[in-house]
């Protein structure tokens, strides 16, 4: 059983035993990009700008981001020319995720850490409960202002707290 | 044993006490096509197909309860796809909860099959082989979906009866393998929702086909007259007459009722979905209301003086609702009866007697006593309200209730959408009611948030108070059902389907949960038609693309034509009907290609498959019939979206194109197998926003047999709208590229260019060619298949 977890964003949502371990700290996030071999973060389209402007410089630092539904327009308007920023639809970037064999944006193999945050909040719950229950090669942890149950790991409901949000992002941008 | 007379005499003789029974007299069928390999197919007889759609699409499972709570061994955990005490894991449980969504789908369809053909017998007064099945000259192919399962071509009702006999045993079956302790594998629970969904595209054209034919809806003819859409299309000074659900018997009788009583002007029939689309195939001043996702709207909104209830998404409170309002609610139908007294056998009069007293409605379950109890309530109530009807809440209540709100934000969390009600509020109360305004398009109504406010608002009734003036100016048309697609019409379109030239078939069906509201339906439609697709819409979808209005003041359905060729944009009817849609591309492949479509599934859905660029649009889907409806749609090789709702269904179809072993196909023409491109790439997929889903729904009707000119055209409306929607050309667009005629004319240059800098393939500058790179060569007498007997054996050609 997890230490903490909290009222899922969508009351009724309730998966089962196991559910997200909940996170109140950036930095943890932070070590676990840090220590992954592949790490993957997903962009949704559910994000303001202020959180925008924190993905932005997850980008300029590297790590490889896969925008979903229409989050891919914004990396466009705001003219990043980086190549590790891809689009996909998420439910087929899931289907390839649960393949071991999937070689990933870049040909080398699969990801070991998915990192989600933006995507439309009941889509992406069930995203993570299909890692959850059969990708037992990726951690996935959610970084949004949603608590995630089905994630391994996730922040908890802080959309009516996004100064307390955007802090979290930036403590873990701080540590990367 | 049976006996079997032929010509000459048969003499019975002195013989006593010997009783001969004569049970069912079967005529001899006519022999209008050679019988195919699969009549009445039982669970087991299309299992390769399915594994082989199986294996290509493999079914992706997002479980929405890792649990299993179905017996009293459990509950089980199965998270990590761990087994139960039964030994079923977590795939196979969710392939079994799949497979009991579309048993309940095709159940409702069926049931409602079967209860229109006991209406039908009982209103006209006729046996069913008395009602001949006439679709009208232009149609000869009258039941393609009939008469590709069962071999069974109708002639009159009762065939329909002994096709539906066909599916109501089968469902059984399947309902059967759903118990604790039977199948354990996820593909064949698979296979058996592929079973549920084929039966349920039965069920339905035989529900469809059974009303065309009994009371007299359009078949077929294109130019119909537009029907008026929309909350505010009411003449509220009429007495009104609200249907709501999918069985048009008892709305049929209350248009009877009107019009035999000349009481046009004084009573006003409205509907909410499907009851809606079919009573105005049958009654033109009938007006259509809303669709699944405003029930609660207009129920709250108290645009009724009486509501008639008859089967299917009609909400479980609707006593409670109108109730608060003083509606009275007949019910028709036995499958929702909500505790109400069953007065089937009273006089008329005693009845609406009752109503008036106050008493929150009634059971009718005679169709041909509604209209009269109905009309006679609703006119009576009309006597003692005014002129108009308001809104329920007055100023001071709104605002009171407005500043009541603390933002707690217990709403939100109990709102399907997330919507941030709390904001509205507080907003409102400054003054500002345009968010509320707003959500009351993307709220769809299901209540949750009442139940959850600690102070008790009636959230919808402020909602709808907000947003008033949209609701008594909501006023769009929409052409009336036109049911099934002609003959002559495949005639016509088939080889442009088929070669490319008409980029696709594109179907927005199903309900109203959509992740956004109302609007992009409308732009789905538009954008597609505009760009020469045919676009084909039933159920709520069909009426909520009829609400909005481009610069010249023109809804969709009156800016473009209803014929179905390129362009068109056409009410097929309810949700019945979008069985006219499967049979649409079957007609292809017997009509074009000559295919013998009877009895032969699996060369059909594989014809389909490889050559017909038909997509279904779900973006709301929500019950379990769209389940089953969409899977139905899938064993015949037809792709379809849904909205990110969708993916609650906890199943998906999602091919996986850097898998070359799943992508191999037989090529008729060479003996060889060949790679081919992901065409279509998945057969069941979600899109998280409207954005994501216009591109995706181009991308599917990509088909591996499409010409080089109509490759050309699809790449183009793809690689289109991902730059005008996405802002970026898609990262998979070369895939679909076989040659460089496939290549849009206009920007062939600069594509060649982004294969040879962004993909490394080799192009010959001079001759302006691909050399290398391409998954495989276009070859324009390709004949793809992916059944091995097709392949060795042939086709079956007519």
């Amino acid at each position: 059983m997890p230490k903490a977890f909290e009222q899922p964003f969508d009351a009724a949502n309730i998966p089962g035993p196991k559910m997200a371990t909940l996170l109140e700290k950036g930095r943890p996030v932070a070590m676990m990009i840090k220590k992954a071999k592949r790490p993957l973060l997903i962009v949704g389209p559910d994000i303001t700008d202020a959180i925008f402007e924190r993905i932005l410089k997850f980008a300029e630092k590297g790590i490889q981001i896969v925008a979903t539904g229409s989050a891919i327009k914004k990396f466009v308007d705001a003219g990043y020319k980086g190549n590790n920023v891809k689009y996909a639809v998420l439910h087929e970037l899931t289907q390839f995720l649960l393949d071991p064999e999937w070689k990933g944006f870049d040909g080398k193999g699969n990801y070991d850490l998915v990192v989600m945050i933006g995507t439309v909040y009941y889509h992406g719950s069930q995203m993570f409960a299909a890692l959850k229950n059969f990708a037992p090669h990726i951690r996935a942890i959610s970084i949004d202002r949603y608590y995630h149950p089905n994630a391994d790991m996730s922040f908890g409901n802080l959309w009516k707290k996004e100064e307390q949000h955007l802090k979290l992002l930036d403590e873990i941008l701080a540590e990367l | 044993m049976v006996v079997e007379l032929r010509k000459g005499a048969l003499v019975v003789d002195e013989l006593k006490n010997v009783s001969i029974r004569i049970g069912e007299i079967v005529t001899e069928e006519e022999e209008w096509a050679p019988m195919g390999p699969t009549p009445m197919p039982g669970i087991a007889t299309l299992r390769n197909w399915d594994h082989f759609l199986l294996k290509r699409y493999r079914p992706f499972y997002a479980p929405y309860c890792d649990m299993c709570c179905l017996c009293t061994m459990g509950k089980c955990d199965l998270t990590g796809n761990k087994r139960g005490a039964c030994g079923i894991n977590l795939e196979a449980q969710q392939a079994r909860i799949v497979a009991l969504a579309c048993a309940i789908g095709v159940s409702a369809h069926a049931g409602h099959a079967r209860h229109l053909l006991h209406d039908i017998e009982h209103m006209l007064g006729k046996k069913l082989d008395e009602i001949p099945v006439d679709m009208g000259p232009e149609i000869a192919e009258v039941a393609p979906l009939c008469q590709l399962i069962t071999g069974i071509k109708p002639r009159t009702l009762a065939d329909l009866d002994r096709a539906l006999k066909y599916v109501e045993e089968q469902i059984v079956q399947v309902v059967d393998s759903l118990h604790t302790g039977q199948e354990g594998s996820f593909l064949d629970y698979e296979s058996k929702a592929f079973h549920l969904g084929m039966l349920d595209s039965l069920a339905k054209e035989i529900a469809d086909i059974a009303q065309i034919c009994a009371f007299g809806f359009p078949k077929g003819e294109d130019n119909q007259p537009l029907i008026e859409v929309g909350m505010g299309v009411l003449d509220r000074s009429k007495a009104i007459v609200l249907v709501i659900g999918h069985h048009a018997p008892p709305a049929i009788d209350i248009a009877n009722y009107i019009e035999e009583n000349g009481l046009e002007d004084e009573v006003e029939i409205g509907g909410i979905c499907c009851t809606a689309n079919d009573v105005s195939r049958y009654y033109q001043k009938a007006k259509i209301v809303s669709a699944l996702g405003r029930q609660l709207k207009v129920v709250r909104a108290g645009l009724a003086d009486v509501i008639v209830i008859d089967e299917q998404c009609i909400r479980a409170d609707i006593l409670y609702h109108a109730g608060k309002l003083g509606i009275p609610v007949i019910c028709t139908n036995d499958k929702a009866m909500h505790g109400l007294p069953d007065m089937t056998h009273e006089d008329p009069d005693k009845i609406v007697k009752y109503l008036l007293d106050g008493n929150p409605g009634v059971v009718i379950l005679d169709p041909c006593k509604v209209g009269e109890v109905a009309v006679k309530v609703a006119l009576e109530r009309r006597k003692k309200r005014g002129d108009d009807i308001g809104p329920v809440l007055n100023e001071e209540q709104f605002m009171n209730y407005v500043k009541s709100c603390t933002q707690c934000g217990n709403c939100t969390i109990a709102c399907p959408q997330g919507i941030r009600i709390g904001e509205a509020m507080k907003a409102a109360k400054e003054g500002d009611r345009s968010k509320l305004e707003k959500f009351w398009d993307i709220c769809i109504a299901c209540g949750r948030c009442e139940q959850v406010c600690p102070r008790g608002i009636p959230i919808i009734d402020v909602l709808n108070y907000a947003a008033w003036n949209r609701i008594i100016n909501e006023k769009g048309k929409i052409r009336r059902g036109r049911g099934p697609v002609r003959d002559s019409e495949i005639r016509q379109v088939g080889a442009p389907i088929v070669l490319g030239t008409i980029p696709g078939v594109i179907a927005p069906i199903g309900c109203g949960n959509y992740p956004n509201g109302t609007e992009e339906v409308y732009l789905i439609v538009k954008e597609f038609a505009s760009r020469n697709y045919i676009v084909v819409l039933t159920g709520c979808m069909a009426f909520d693309a009829a609400l909005y209005k481009d610069e010249e003041g023109k809804t969709v359905y009156e800016r473009f034509h209803d014929r179905f060729d390129a362009g068109g944009v056409i009410n097929i009817g309810s949700c019945v009907s979008n069985a006219h849609i499967h049979d649409a591309c079957i007609k292809i492949a017997r009509i074009f290609a000559k295919r013998n479509i009877r009895a032969n599934y699996e060369e059909i859905a594989d014809y389909i498959l490889n050559r017909v660029g038909a997509c279904g649009v779900a973006w709301g889907a929500m019950s379990q019939k769209a389940a089953s409806i969409a899977t139905g749609f899938n064993r015949l090789g037809i792709p379809a979206v849904v909205g990110p709702h969708g993916s609650k269904y906890r199943r998906a179809f999602l091919g996986r194109p850097y898998r070359d072993e799943d992508w191999m196909v037989y090529d008729v023409k060479t003996g060889q197998k060949v790679r081919i491109e992901p065409a279509p790439q998945d057969l069941l997929v979600a899109a998280e926003t409207i954005e994501e889903a216009l591109p995706l729904i181009a991308k599917l009707c990509m088909r591996p047999a499409d010409t080089d000119r109509g490759r050309a055209i699809k790449l183009t409306h793809y690689i289109d709208l991902s730059l005008k929607y996405l802002g970026k050309m898609p990262d998979d667009w070369h895939l679909f590229v076989r040659t460089e005629a496939d290549l849009p004319l206009a920007k062939r240059e600069e594509l060649l260019k982004l294969l040879e800098d962004e993909h490394g393939w080799k192009i010959d500058w001079k001759r302006k060619r691909i050399v290398e790179g391409p998954i495989r060569k276009y070859d324009p007498g390709f004949n793809p298949t992916n059944v091995e007997r097709l392949f060795k054996e042939g086709f079956m050609t007519l």
